[in-house]
């Protein structure tokens, strides 16, 4: 995906999050975006999902600008997914239910191939006799794994992951990461939000940090992670990194 | 605690000994000296009333039991005190009794059930003597005679009492009556609406909701005088009553007392002078349409 | 001990306690009277089944309109829906019932006292109703909306399959609880002389004299009415509950 983003401003109430952001990623299938907490990144996430409006600025994806009315916004999130930190299926459904939802209702296939949809997923990433389940039953590993295969079963042109492993503990946090990892290596396009800088590293193709409502500094995992000059990167890094 | 006498003769000054303060606790503060005196005088101050009151109490309150909204036999003045023909026939049998008496503001159709549950001691509020109260409970003699008549709507094509019998026809009710209980046994094709109170019958009226209200010939003289133009009087009893005390079968010596009271009240005069004071104007206007109304 | 023994052992217990009461109370039974009556009184409990019926469905649909005026954005639907709230629970239902039959109604032209009642029955439950419904939706984390968004379903869509589920579970004890107020509350209308259950209990008592012997059997009537609401309430909340 090619991602190119010119003078984005988003403001809530009096606040401005988003102060003029710029970005140009060039051909790259996934982007990392990682910075302090405040800075902005969530903002940005939601925007390029289709999620929030914001209040200027152009988004274009492999030149296709982003819409901005709600109900061709409405038709981009449907070719695209998203998954969120925490409460993202819904817990009066079974996981296969939610599984289930986005292609019988937005799709709109029948039962039957919406079923033979899902099932080679499932069996693929070990959740097939979890898949019966509420989510009130399940870790919150396999939680987010079910998620992340909801977004997935659509088809969709590329994910969007605001801080996936953020609400989980370090062993669950690994069997999301790897489910991910595999998702990277089968050719998925992603824009991922994390504090996991170890796995930033393993499978970004491109880090941007996103401080402050700019983007301060961008390029590969590498570069920015270990070797930064800028001061402001450099400073959190070494505050976070071992 | 002593006899009534050792109250009376004033023994207080002796319950503390002058030294009294020498008999607290070994080792009491000074600071719980002023709320243990405080106690001490609350407690003694306590038991003086009760012995005073144990004197007054050699004679038992009278309980009348009335629903004081019925004008003028049983209402509130405005100060929100019991007043009224009932109050004061009330006041003048507690006097011959020589008891006092205490009035009980009560639900006219829950009065029944207080008296017989002992709640109150007798009932004085326009209540009349029918067979069907009679077996539960006991009455006095008769001291007043009035009818049932009826407050018609204005724009009611009803002008008596068997106009009522019809099916269509609205008849409006107080709860417990003999208005109502007249009604529901007699008038059968008509609907009947039973309410809890006599205003909220009158509104019925007033608004067309109800052809005609049952209730005394007095309340819908004076009901008809407060909406002249939305409904009509017909005055003329279509069925005769008398009010009497209502009491408990078993109370045979009350029962007595109080025949001999109405008797002697009458005697007295002392019903005329209520008239006079609480009815004149209903009384001489009764008179002049040829309305049985007296006591 | 299984659930249903150890209910019927505190009922016993309590029934025992409440029949010694009455042996200590020295009243004398009449049974009699009030089964003469029997008919005054299946008739007034048909009426008050029916009430409540009718008070029940419309007090749910008023509740849930009113539950989207209060949440919406524009300031003067919020503001029909905030005042109407604030109105009824903040007035007793006997004052709405007698203001709204003899004063608005007959304005309005509108007799039948039985369509009256109902009308304001619903008006008040639905202000509880509202109130309960838009807890139930602000319970709701804001991450199911966005999941929902995300996924590409339109509002309509959210709605149906996504928030209400939720919200109906959410809401299950305290609208059930609401019923059985509604079904209580519909005695009050008979100061309107709405002939329910509660005025024949009544009347049978102004003729017969027998208060206890009228007022059991209501008591009992109302409990056939609510005991099976609740139990059905338990049993909904039991088998859609998504928490283990």
């Amino acid at each position: 995906m090619n991602l190119d983003i010119q003078y984005l401003v988003q403001r809530f109430g009096t606040t401005t999050v988003l102060d003029g952001l710029e970005l140009s990623t060039g051909d790259v299938r996934s982007l990392v975006l990682v910075g302090p907490s405040g800075g902005g990144k969530s903002t940005l996430l939601r925007i390029l999902a289709g999620l929030d409006l914001p209040v200027s600025g152009r988004v274009a994806f492999d030149g296709e600008p982003l819409p901005r009315d709600e109900t061709s916004l409405r038709g981009y999130r449907r070719t695209v997914g998203t998954v969120f930190q925490a409460y993202n299926l819904f817990p009066h459904l079974t996981a296969m239910q939610n599984l289930l939802l986005p292609l019988m209702h937005v799709q709109g296939m029948s039962e039957t191939a919406a079923r033979a949809r899902v099932r080679e997923p499932l069996e693929r990433f070990q959740l097939a006799d979890q898949a019966h389940k509420r989510p009130a039953e399940l870790s919150g590993g396999q939680k987010q794994r079910i998620a992340i295969m909801r977004a997935l079963v659509v088809q969709p042109r590329r994910l969007f992951l605001d801080e996936p492993t953020s609400a989980l503990d370090p062993e669950m946090t690994a069997e999301v990461l790897e489910m991910i990892g595999e998702l990277k290596d089968s050719g998925t396009q992603f824009v991922l939000v994390t504090h996991e800088m170890g796995f930033a590293r393993r499978v970004a193709d491109l880090v941007a940090f996103v401080g402050e409502g700019r983007v301060v500094a961008h390029g590969p995992p590498g570069e920015i992670i270990d070797r930064c000059t800028v001061p402001r990167v450099r400073g959190f890094f070494e505050r976070i990194l071992p | 605690m002593g006899r009534v006498s050792d109250c009376v003769s004033g023994d207080r000054q002796r319950l503390l000994p002058a030294d009294w303060r020498t008999h607290l606790p070994q080792g009491m503060k000074r600071t719980m000296r002023l709320p243990v005196l405080t106690l001490v005088v609350s407690l003694l101050s306590a038991l003086h009333m009760l012995c005073a009151t144990a004197t007054a109490l050699a004679a038992v309150p009278l309980r009348v039991g009335m629903e004081l909204s019925y004008p003028p036999f049983e209402m509130t003045d405005p100060q929100g005190r019991p007043t009224g023909v009932s109050v004061k026939l009330a006041e003048a049998l507690g006097r011959h009794l020589g008891r006092e008496v205490v009035i009980e503001n009560i639900a006219f159709d829950g009065l029944i059930p207080a008296l017989k549950t002992g709640k109150i001691d007798c009932i004085v509020s326009s209540m009349t003597a029918t067979p069907e109260r009679s077996r539960s409970i006991a009455f006095s003699d008769p001291y007043l005679k009035t009818g049932l008549a009826l407050l018609v709507g204005s724009g009611s094509p009803v002008q008596s009492a068997t106009d009522l019998d019809m099916p269509g026809r609205r008849i409006a009710v107080k709860k417990g009556t003999t208005g109502h209980q007249f009604a529901s046994t007699t008038f059968k094709r008509a609907r009947l609406l039973v309410l809890d109170k006599e205003s909220a019958a009158v509104l019925e009226v007033v608004q067309g909701k109800a052809d005609a209200f049952i209730y005394d010939s007095l309340s819908v003289y004076q009901n008809h005088k407060r909406h002249p133009d939305t409904t009509r009087g017909l005055l003329q009893p279509f069925r005769e009553e008398t009010w009497a005390v209502g009491m408990r079968p078993g109370d045979t010596h009350l029962r007595d007392d109080v025949n001999a009271f109405l008797k002697q009240f009458r005697a007295e005069g002392g019903f005329e002078s209520l008239g006079d004071e609480f009815l004149p104007e209903e009384k001489a206007a009764f008179k002049a349409q040829g309305i049985p109304f007296y006591f | 001990m299984s659930r249903g023994l150890a209910h019927t052992i505190v009922v016993a217990v309590f029934a025992a306690l409440i029949a010694w009461a009455f042996s200590r109370v020295n009243y004398a039974w009449n049974w009699a009277g009030v089964w003469e009556y029997r008919q005054k009184f299946l008739t007034g409990f048909g009426v008050t089944v029916g009430l409540s019926l009718a008070a029940l469905v419309a007090s749910t649909l008023i509740g849930m309109l009113a539950a989207m005026l209060l949440g919406s954005k524009h300031v003067l639907l919020e503001a029909v829906g905030r005042v109407y709230v604030e109105l009824i629970r903040g007035t007793p239902l006997l004052v709405q019932l007698l203001i709204g039959f003899y004063v608005v109604a007959s304005a309005v032209g509108l007799d039948n006292r039985y369509v009256v009642g109902v009308l304001v029955l619903a008006l008040f439950s639905g202000a509880y109703m509202a109130e309960i419904f838009r807890g139930g939706l602000a319970a709701i984390p804001q991450t199911q909306r966005d999941s929902a968004r995300a996924i590409g379903l339109t509002p309509w869509q959210s709605f149906r399959l996504v928030i209400l589920p939720q919200a109906v579970r959410l809401v299950l004890p305290a609208v059930a609880g609401q019923f059985v107020s509604l079904i209580k509350d519909s005695s009050l209308l008979s100061v309107i002389a709405v002939s329910e259950f509660t005025l024949a209990a009544q009347e049978v008592n102004s003729f017969t004299y027998s208060t206890l012997e009228s007022y059991l059997p209501l008591a009992a009537g109302y409990l056939l009415l609510t005991l099976p609401l609740s139990a059905v309430s338990r049993l909904l909340e039991r088998r859609y509950r998504y928490e283990t």
